[in-house]
């Protein structure tokens, strides 16, 4: 099959305003968290140029602000002071040298900024709390609409002496031009109020003076909100009519289409439970109406679905966001004819979620799956991945090696994994990286551990793609994988390997409650099918992330009459952070599972220990007790590390091997922080 | 006073008084290093009075990283000089806190956490690793080495943290060290033990060194005030401590050292007298929690039981808490009201530590001090007596301007009084007070009942006064049809006039303190009362203040049903409907009385855009909290200048 065939759409150049892109894989804005004392690092330049080294059609920077008002949060790209020229041509100057146009964002945020970092009243169309902030804004005065204005073409004027091709400016929410656009938050009576046409003078007026600023050999696109998703909001109506009144001032060179707002951002960056291109009626509907290129967007993970959605005419453009954070490599290995070696975005948004950001703690850019993300500015600790790609030879079955082989590191060694999770699968990723030679021993019959259990919940299967993901990064790399092989000390001393990684996960611990009743089981032995209960099931959540609410949710299914019980004052608290709680609180109310919070459990008793269970809970605020009887109970809890192979080797009288461990065997944590492990112990042997 | 009196410690070095400024969370530091900020903030505490300044906690190890700028002791060498400069030019000791998280911390994208023993916090907690003899080894070593760079850098000793979020309190407590080595069970004091002594070698015999220790974990199993108390007595006796600071709180109560005001003040007494019962004359106790009334802390000290009074957050509201009852007038000390709402700051986002009612706490490099002699005094009206306006008054008086202040209300105070009636909020009232007071003091005049107009405004104008207009908030806009059957109230007027009789539903689309205050106040007198929330817990805005799930637990026992997820999309009948936010279903709620505690409106009909000489501030701009109030009447005041320099 040729390159052309597989993707008959993606790889075609397109003319956007006055420059031409070389294909329709966008990299569009979205907040890092990157910037230093409010100007862009060298962290930004490095995510920036390996997207565009990896085959992004067209860079987009996150939301750099225009205005002191809008400090939104702490780590913002203050586009308005000068001092932001220095970083603006390090990323300019590194993405061209990929041969990839880069436009920056233009914003004005008016909403947290009751946020510490400003100290001034946020500024909006009018005094309409933001339902995110919740704090009530300041109705600007017609000096402080100068004001934005002069922040933008200020802004605009630096982004051009920076080297950027052209801006783009930001109009869906949370920006102050979606506050005066929105029928919602607009409530003004003056020239900026009422009718559409006035709404919009905000952004006409910006337009005109930002045209102005960046002269005609600039890209100047807007980003607009398709649909508020708000009761009175703006709607895909309206988008549509703004996006004809936007044409006609022939001022603008393209369009990307948003969902939702800041209250709604379940839907913005929808985790995996939403289909791929759920916002593309959007973009179909804008691109019915106008001559402009538009993006689409919602949630790409695969060219094939890009290729589609610019085949059915939904868009001229996509905007794959996440899926070139997993993979900076996205496009150059679609383009190569080799989609099978993406590292797929799970869309789990454990990571990439603006102002939660990763595990740093810091609120930055992460990603579960590339514990690269954030740090491409850093030496790779198991080098190859740092060098640059060469062409393709579509057939040969192998994603390219790279041209510059590793500086030569230490003598490669022999490395011994003992399990094929994810913290093991990624420690034999990041040693073969550096050289190694890697045996992966995997005790089960598949690789995965936890993973595919998890991507056994219901909407959770793409979970699952994480450990194709590595098995693949596995084959290329040249790791042997032997399944239903445990590892143990005779293993050991026959395969003498220089250095073993330990990664054996964890096991489930029972409850002291529990005793020995068979109808008292965990979440494990529900999700792996050894157990199938029916009837009324109590689910006991003390992890408050998708342990719990996935099986719940896979028992509803089955049909049984399911409650959680958690004694957190709210089931999957952990969930917020990935923008699941929406979706959970949907699922939950549409299948009747019911939610019991800020009890424990006390205590369970079952007739002969094979029969249904009468639970005993205690409402931890008031002490009041109180008690179910349940066919079935299933335990989400702290697991236990199965360390003991760990051990006994690191014991005295063990096999004289370097001995490290990684993942749950270490303490049971999320994915995301097995992946971390592996990668710092693979990547440093 | 006691406890201005000097306190000579064990080790020989003298505190010019008892009173301390303690180890808090203020995220004013540069990455993990002490800042200049910091600099400037203790040396405002120093030079305000404080006897002793103990710095934010510095993590002794890398691997203990609890809050994104929580301090690394190996960064801090120039912070603590710099501090220690700062201070000692008042006369104040510096002491360095030292502590590891353990398993309260975040392991980030670094190795697992380490505690003693493999047990995980409250839900959502973190499993840490259990350490093992190396990991106990080098954490020894690191405060070592930390309290020796600590009094290296010029710090007058250091304060080892045993408290609510620390390694050394998770090893004391059989609730998290289950060990079965020479470090557990019978051994659980070894490890305190062994870094007590290796930090008291490092330092020498004339440094300080205290222990702040958790006395009442409030957790069954846990540490109590007697149990502590002997463990501290015995720690002492091998380690040479100068003194013990007596908090409480643990893996399950991370905030019990510092709660707000639904707390009562005074549970600091007890376990400090059972503290003071069993250590040795020599050693100094510390009283800690809640304490922000100077008598208290008098009391405290002249009765014995404390040698020394941390009022940490009492000086973050007012820097000169110690210079003021020097000088005899404990009347003019700006009270804490035991908000949290600005000074907890351990949370995602890092805000800068700061105080309603002090907004340059936390601000002192950037903020000009309050007051500064005006270059032509000015007759300025002051529209509105809320925070607002008195802080612009209060601040345009002390700068030599002739200040009126025209409230239409009977009393000053606005929002604050109103806040004030809610349950837990009542020492909101003493900032009403002392801002009034300061008035009179300073001479500004004040009259109240009359309400201000236009022509008021154009009057003052005309003769080259200055007007800021600080008329507060109205209530905001129902968006859902109300029918007879049911009475529709704000929370103002609720807490200002009080409920007619039957069920209440209160709509709390906010989920900060208002609404859970009416709600409780209501159940407190006996009302059938419902809170209807959008969020998927009542006060989801709470976390912050560390209220979050003790007011879900207040309101649970108060009887008051929490209706999640929802919003009222009619009301009449004597029901209140609602709508599940992400379902859609209705449901229907018993009310005939509904409080809202939506988002209000600016009060700004008097408002005609700015014109030199008339500004605005607070809730008549933009209705927020009082921080915002109280920042924008300070700007307005200090902004007087300029607008005459410009006219």
């Amino acid at each position: 099959m040729t390159v052309a065939g597989r993707y008959s759409h993606l790889f075609r150049p397109l003319r956007v305003g006055p420059v031409t892109v070389a294909n329709r894989v966008v990299f569009g804005a979205h907040r890092t968290d990157f910037a230093e004392d409010g100007l862009p690092s060298a962290r930004h330049t490095a995510y920036y140029a390996a997207r565009a080294r990896g085959g992004a059609g067209l860079v987009i920077t996150e939301a750099h602000a225009t205005h002191p008002t809008d400090g939104h949060h702490e780590r913002l790209v203050q586009g308005y002071r000068p001092e932001v020229l220095r970083g603006y041509r390090a990323i300019t100057e590194s993405v061209h040298r990929a041969g990839v146009p880069v436009l920056v964002q233009l914003a004005h945020i008016v909403v947290p900024a009751a946020a510490p970092y400003v100290r001034r009243p946020a500024w909006a169309a009018s005094p309409v709390a933001d339902p995110v902030a919740r704090t009530v804004p300041k109705a600007v005065e017609r000096h402080e609409i100068s004001a934005i204005i002069d922040g933008y073409a200020r802004a605009a004027e630096l982004s051009v002496e920076g080297g950027f091709d052209g801006v783009e400016l930001q109009c869906a929410h949370p920006s102050i031009v979606a506050a005066f656009l929105s029928p919602a938050t607009n409530r003004r009576d003056d020239r900026y109020g009422g009718p559409l046409a006035n709404r919009a003078r905000l952004l006409l007026e910006l337009i005109g003076e930002v045209r102005g600023r960046i002269g005609p050999a600039r890209v100047l696109g807007v980003r607009l909100c398709g649909d508020e998703l708000l009761d009175g909001g703006s709607t895909l109506a309206d988008a549509v009519e703004l996006a004809r009144v936007l044409q006609a001032t022939g001022k603008v060179d393209y369009l990307g289409t948003a969902l939702g707002t800041a209250a709604t951002r379940h839907v913005s960056q929808a985790s995996m439970h939403i289909p791929a291109g759920y916002a593309l009626h959007l973009a179909n509907a804008v691109r019915r109406a106008v001559d402009l290129p538009v993006i689409g967007e919602g949630r790409f993970t695969d060219p094939l679905q890009a290729d589609r959605a610019l085949a059915d005419g939904h868009c001229d453009l996509v905007s794959v966001v996440r899926g070139q954070i997993a993979d900076p490599e996205f496009a150059a290995k679609a383009r190569a004819g080799f989609p099978e070696a993406i590292r797929g975005c799970l869309s789990c948004n454990q990571g990439c979620v603006p102002g939660v950001g990763g595990p740093s703690g810091e609120g930055r850019l992460a990603c579960a799956e590339n514990p690269r993300v954030g740090r491409e500015s850093e030496p790779d600790p198991a080098p190859a991945a740092a060098s640059a790609i060469q062409g393709g030879r579509p057939g040969s079955g192998r994603w390219p090696r790279r041209a510059r082989v590793a500086a030569p590191g230490p003598r490669p060694r022999d490395v011994l994994v003992a399990g094929a999770g994810p913290a093991g699968l990624q420690a034999a990723i990041a040693a073969a990286r550096a050289g190694h030679r890697v045996r992966v021993c995997e005790a089960a019959d598949a690789a995965g551990g936890q993973v595919r259990l998890a991507a056994a919940a219901p909407g959770r299967a793409e979970f699952g793609e994480l450990v194709r993901n590595q098995l693949a990064e596995c084959r290329r790399r040249g790791v042997v994988v032997d399944y239903g092989t445990a590892v143990d000390a005779g293993l050991v001393r026959l395969a003498a390997p220089d250095v073993l990684v330990v990664a054996t996960g964890a096991r489930p611990e029972r409850p002291a409650w529990a005793g020995g009743l068979r109808r008292v089981v965990d979440v494990r032995d529900v999700l792996s099918g050894a157990v199938r209960p029916s009837g009324s099931v109590l689910v006991v959540d003390g992890l408050g992330f998708h342990e719990a609410t996935g099986a719940a949710e896979f028992l509803a299914e089955r049909g049984c009459s399911v409650e959680i019980v958690t004694p957190a004052p709210l089931v999957g608290r952990e969930l917020a952070g990935t923008l699941d709680l929406e979706g959970w609180s949907i699922r939950a109310a549409a299948r009747g599972i019911a939610e019991t919070c800020e009890h424990r459990v006390t205590g369970a008793v079952a007739e002969g220990t094979g029969g249904p269970v009468a639970v005993s809970l205690e409402h931890e605020p008031t002490g009041t007790g109180a008690t179910r009887t349940v066919d079935w109970m299933v335990c989400a809890l702290p697991q236990a590390p199965r360390d003991e192979l760990y051990r006994r080797l690191r014991s005295p009288g063990g096999p004289a091997v370097r001995v490290l461990r990684a993942g749950d065997c270490v303490a049971p944590r999320r994915v995301d922080a097995a992946v971390a492990d592996g990668e710092r112990i693979g990547g440093r042997l | 006073m006691q406890l201005l009196s000097p306190l000579r410690f064990a080790c020989g070095t003298t505190a010019r008084n008892r009173l301390v400024f303690g180890p808090h969370a203020t995220n004013l530091g540069r990455g993990r290093a002490l800042s200049e900020r910091h600099v400037a903030y203790y040396r405002r505490r120093a030079a305000g009075g404080a006897g002793i300044v103990v710095t934010e906690t510095a993590s002794v190890l890398p691997n203990d990283r609890p809050y994104e700028r929580a301090p690394l002791a190996a960064e801090c060498g120039a912070g603590w000089s710099a501090i220690a400069d700062a201070c000692h030019g008042s006369g104040t000791l510096v002491l360095g806190a030292l502590g590891h998280s353990g398993q309260q911390g975040v392991s980030g994208d670094g190795p697992a956490l380490w505690a003693p023993s493999r047990v995980s916090g409250p839900v959502g907690g973190e499993v840490p690793v259990e350490m093992d003899a190396e990991d106990i080894a080098a954490t020894v070593a690191a405060f070592a080495a930390a309290a020796r760079l600590a009094v290296r850098s010029g710090l007058d000793g250091v304060e080892v943290d045993a408290g609510p979020r620390a390694l050394v309190r998770q090893f004391l407590s059989g609730l998290t060290n289950l060990r079965d080595d020479g470090y557990g069970g019978r051994h659980r004091a070894r490890f305190a033990h062994e870094i007590l002594g290796a930090v008291r070698s490092e330092v020498g015999r004339h440094a300080v060194v205290g222990l702040r220790l958790s006395c009442d974990e409030l957790a069954p199993g846990g540490l109590v005030p007697e149990a502590a108390a002997r463990l501290a007595a015995e720690l002492a006796a091998r380690s040479g401590l100068d003194y013990v600071t007596v908090v409480r709180g643990s893996t399950f109560a991370p905030d019990a050292d510092r709660p707000d005001g639904h707390t009562a003040p005074g549970f600091a007494s007890t376990p400090a007298r059972r503290m003071r019962s069993w250590l040795p004359r020599e050693v100094a106790v510390c009283a800690q929690g809640s304490i922000v009334d100077p008598e208290t802390a008098e009391g405290l000290v002249t009765e014995g039981t404390a040698q020394l009074v941390e009022m940490t957050r009492a000086q973050i509201a007012d820097a000169e808490l110690g210079g003021k009852l020097a000088a005899g007038t404990p009347e003019r000390v700006r009270p804490c009201v035991l908000c949290n709402a600005a000074c907890q700051v351990r949370r995602p986002g890092s805000p800068v530590v700061s105080c309603l009612a002090d907004p340059r706490s936390g601000y002192e490099t950037e903020d000009p001090p309050e007051t500064a002699p005006a270059a032509r005094p000015r007759d300025v009206l002051v529209i509105g007596g809320g925070p607002a306006g008195l802080e612009a008054a209060r601040v345009a008086a002390a700068a030599g301007h002739r200040v009126r202040v025209v409230e239409a209300a009977q009393r000053t105070g606005g929002m604050l009084r109103v806040a004030a009636a809610g349950a837990g909020r009542e020492r909101l009232a003493l900032l009403a007070d002392w801002f009034a007071a300061e008035c009179v003091r300073l001479g500004v005049r004040i009259d109240t009942g009359h309400r201000a107009g236009p022509s008021d405004i154009d009057a003052r104008l005309a003769t080259g006064g200055a007007v800021v207009l600080c008329t507060g908030g109205l209530p905001g806009r129902i968006d859902f049809p109300v029918r007879s059957g049911v009475v529709v109230l704000d929370a103002a007027e609720a807490l200002r006039r009080g409920v007619p009789a039957g069920p209440v539903a209160v709509h709390d689309p906010v989920g900060g303190p208002v609404a859970v205050s009416v709600a409780e106040a209501l159940a407190a007198a006996g009302r059938e009362v419902t809170l209807i929330t959008p969020d998927h817990q009542a006060g989801a805005r709470l976390a912050h203040t560390g209220d979050q799930a003790a007011a879900s637990a207040r309101l649970a026992r108060a009887g008051v049903t929490v209706v999640r997820r929802s919003r009222p999309h009619a009301a009449g009948d004597g029901v209140v409907a609602v709508t599940h936010v992400y379902a859609g279903g209705t449901s229907e709620v018993r009310a005939d009385v509904l409080v809202d505690c939506g988002f209000r409106l600016p009060a700004d009909e008097l408002w005609r855009g700015p014109r030199l000489g008339f500004t605005r501030a607070g809730d008549a701009v933009a209705p927020r909290g009082v921080y915002e109030a109280v920042l924008d009447g300070r700007r307005a005041a200090l902004d007087l200048d300029d607008a005459e320099v410009a006219g």
